[in-house]
């Protein structure tokens, strides 16, 4: 799938097959994909649990549920955890920065250098925001997300569905025993869709020119309708939901899955 | 069953979901019935134990939510039918919650 059609059929996909298996090869690419995403300082703070919802122990299943995804946990058939390892810059004390210099990616043309990482970089900066957990915590984030939207690409790109969600922090930690330093993030649920990949139509936004600025706050970016144009005939621009028979759509998957409407 | 507040919001609920009433809409108005007789509560009573008003809107009672979540599985559990029946009569006292704004998941029963 050509890389615009893929970033338009991505939506959250929430009614799968349960009982019909990803293949681990596909797995393997998600995780492939969220890895070459880009990340600040090289750090990679993003880390992956990967589970087969039916190996999950029940007890333990339940304790990953919250109230909103219940039923998407029980739905999907594999769940990928995604966590954000925060010991990372401390352990790697600025090694990975130095892999990009001798990598070429940071060249002393923009001032980069191993003794600049070593004598400043890491002991001035990197090092002591790892001191303030708010800062720290949302940039490192701010990477896991980039990675997360790399993996739920790949997921469609690989003819799955997907769906994030947010599980309990405190207990998912708990149920998979990671370390201390690792904040429990997200769980994107992957399968088959039961649903057709429609999903019944792509989901609202809010208007393009209220998002985005054209040098300052005040000019919004006026959006081209021929850009528009060429994006619905790439199809990342596709017709908005609800489309036409997707309450039906619903009302087969309530009655197919045992499901209230 | 018609009279109660809640049930009024269920049926509106409904319509305004799947665009009509449903066909077997008595049935359901029934299953409702003999839920609220397994429950010892009436259909209003139902939502509002699920519910209080606070500054700014309503909050779910958790442990009511769970306790009516288990009552529901409960009397499923009493009808001599097979899993998915007994699936879809306990859903329609989801349904009924759900459409109160009690947001309730039940299993997948396929």
């Amino acid at each position: 799938m050509e890389f615009k059609e893929v970033v338009g059929r991505r939506r959250s996909i929430r009614f799968f097959e349960p009982d019909k298996t990803v293949e681990r090869e596909k797995v393997q690419v998600i995780l492939e994909t969220a890895r070459l995403a880009s990340c600040a300082v090289n750090a990679h703070w993003l880390r992956a649990i990967v589970v087969e919802r039916d190996k999950i122990p029940p007890e333990k299943l339940s304790q990953l549920k919250t109230p909103v995804a219940a039923l998407a946990l029980d739905l999907a058939p594999l769940h990928i955890y995604f966590f954000c390892d925060l010991g990372v810059v401390k352990r790697m004390k600025g090694s990975r920065l130095r892999e990009l210099v001798d990598a070429g990616a940071l060249a002393p043309t923009h001032g980069w250098s191993h003794k600049f990482v070593d004598d400043f970089v890491y002991p001035q900066i990197l090092e002591p925001m790892t001191n303030n957990l708010q800062g720290y915590l949302a940039a490192a984030m701010a990477d896991c997300g980039g990675a997360a939207q790399n993996a739920l690409l790949a997921a469609f790109d690989e003819g799955l569905g997907a769906c994030l969600n947010t599980p309990n922090p405190m207990l998912t930690k708990q149920v998979f025993s990671v370390p201390e330093d690792w904040v429990s993030l997200w769980v994107m649920l992957v399968g088959y869709p039961a649903e057709s990949w429609e999903a019944g139509g792509q989901r609202p936004r809010p208007p393009f020119e209220e998002l985005y600025f054209d040098g300052d706050v005040n000019t919004p970016f006026k959006r081209d309708p021929a850009v528009v144009k060429r994006l619905e005939q790439a199809k990342m621009i596709q017709a908005p939901a609800p489309l036409p028979g997707r309450r039906e759509e619903i009302r087969k998957l309530a009655e197919r899955l045992g499901l209230p409407e | 069953m018609r009279d109660y507040e809640s049930v009024g919001t269920w049926l509106a609920g409904l319509r305004e979901q799947w665009g009509e009433e449903p066909a077997d809409v008595e049935g359901r108005l029934q299953t409702l019935a003999r839920f609220c007789e397994f429950a010892e509560r009436e259909p209003d009573a139902l939502i509002s134990d699920c519910s209080r008003a606070v500054e700014g809107g309503k909050r779910i009672r958790i442990k009511a939510r769970r306790l009516y979540s288990e009552k529901i599985d409960e009397f499923q559990a009493t009808l001599g039918s097979d899993a998915r029946a007994q699936a879809r009569t306990g859903n329609v006292i989801r349904s009924f919650m759900i459409h109160n704004g009690i947001f309730m998941q039940g299993g997948v029963a396929t």
